[in-house]
């Protein structure tokens, strides 16, 4: 069936360097235009913006590189709250480690700034956490988590896993609150000399 | 930068796709070709195809919508074990229904859902070191392959591999597994 061909006018710079990627490939400038509509249409049609998943590509990358897969959040929870049940004290060693873990990638790593950086991945690794906010004053780090979602045993390993990492990375917990949907950490330098 | 303009040419469908859409943001449609034109350029200065692009859009989009989360890959594996001691049959039941309801909505959602859920797991699960999906001589022929996953995480996501399939209106003819190795057949 022959495929009926509107025309429009787009800015010459853009054509002509599609133009040259065709050629490169071997594609006729129209295909390739096609091709790029189309998959902007389903990315839209699907209620993805497709400028942010460009430039949110780094965390795929950056979350394979820590050690995380995709896992399914209710089946998460499931087995989370399970094994809270049969052996706590095991899990959250565990979790702990996983922090420790995880910051340490990011010590030794010869960042300038490894704990930014590993404030940044978490924040993005937390997506299905509607606000996560961790601030860092002086000496003093200031973690809060708010989701209903979350289950009390998810919530209290998970702090376990941040209190690994900010062991980690030279801070020590000197307060915390957990419970269902709700987290707060408040963790001082080891070496500060910060008055509670 | 040029403020020149070249004819392109587009197909009547996607023009009439792309018109709605524009004009429901909107912008005109000039506008919204010229940004998706701008944006593959700028994918693939990033070093990303357009076929890289549309996979990380399904991966993306499927967990927006699936319920995806990270995870230390470490604790995962631990908590899996650590269930499936005592509740090996529960857990696995769980996963199957899992992928029962995934399966239903990649049928639903997608033109090729068997290919949108290979996309899926090569995406979210980089624990599988190989994801091999083949339809022959009316089969489905299913294989993922992996060095880390252990004998429980196999068997967990044999079950949620099977929900999917079945999820999407398959029957299991063939199932076959072992530590890393996962081998299913499927008719219709």
């Amino acid at each position: 069936m022959k495929v009926k061909r509107k025309s429009l006018f787009a800015r010459e710079d853009l054509v002509n360097r599609l133009s040259s990627i065709a050629k490169q490939h071997g594609y006729t400038l129209y295909s390739l235009v096609n091709e790029i509509l189309e998959l902007a249409i389903q990315a839209e049609d699907a209620g993805v913006n497709l400028r942010r998943i460009f430039e949110e590509r780094w965390i795929l990358e950056n979350a394979k590189k820590d050690g995380f897969i995709l896992g399914l959040e209710s089946l998460w929870y499931d087995m989370a709250e399970l094994v809270y049940e049969k052996s706590r004290d095991e899990a959250l060693k565990r979790w702990f480690e996983a922090g420790v873990w995880l910051a340490k990638r990011y010590v030794t790593a010869g960042l300038e700034r490894p704990f930014e950086s590993f404030k940044r991945s978490l924040e993005a690794y937390t997506w299905n956490v509607p606000e996560l906010t961790i601030e860092e004053d002086g000496k003093v780090v200031s973690i809060r988590i708010i989701s209903p979602r979350l289950p009390e045993s998810y919530t209290v390993l998970y702090s376990s896993f941040l209190e690994g990492a900010l062991e980690t990375f030279g801070y020590e917990v000197t307060s915390r609150e957990v419970s269902a949907g709700m987290m707060r950490l408040k963790a001082v330098g080891k070496e500060a000399d910060v008055e509670e | 930068m040029s403020k020149s303009k070249k004819l392109v040419y587009v197909s009547e469908d996607l023009i009439r796709k792309a018109m709605e859409l524009a004009r429901s943001e909107g912008k005109s449609l000039g506008a919204f070709v010229e940004e998706s034109l701008e944006l593959a350029l700028s994918a693939r200065e990033m070093g990303y195809s357009l076929e890289d692009a549309s996979k990380l859009l399904g991966v993306m989009y499927a967990n927006k919508i699936l319920g995806g989360v990270f995870v230390p890959l470490e604790v995962f594996n631990r908590l899996i074990q650590a269930v499936y001691e005592d509740e090996g049959e529960k857990l696995k039941e769980r996963w199957y229904e899992s992928g029962i309801l995934h399966g239903k909505y990649l049928k639903e959602r997608f033109e090729d859902p068997v290919e949108a859920f290979k996309g899926f797991l090569e995406g979210s699960r980089w624990d599988l070191s190989e994801v091999e999906v083949k339809e022959e001589e009316g089969l489905i022929r299913f294989r993922c392959f992996s060095t880390i996953l252990t004998e429980e995480g196999t068997e967990t996501l044999l079950k949620y591999i099977e929900g999917v399939f079945h999820g999407m209106g398959y029957e299991t003819a063939r199932s076959d597994q072992m530590k890393g190795i996962i081998i299913l057949e499927f008719k219709r």
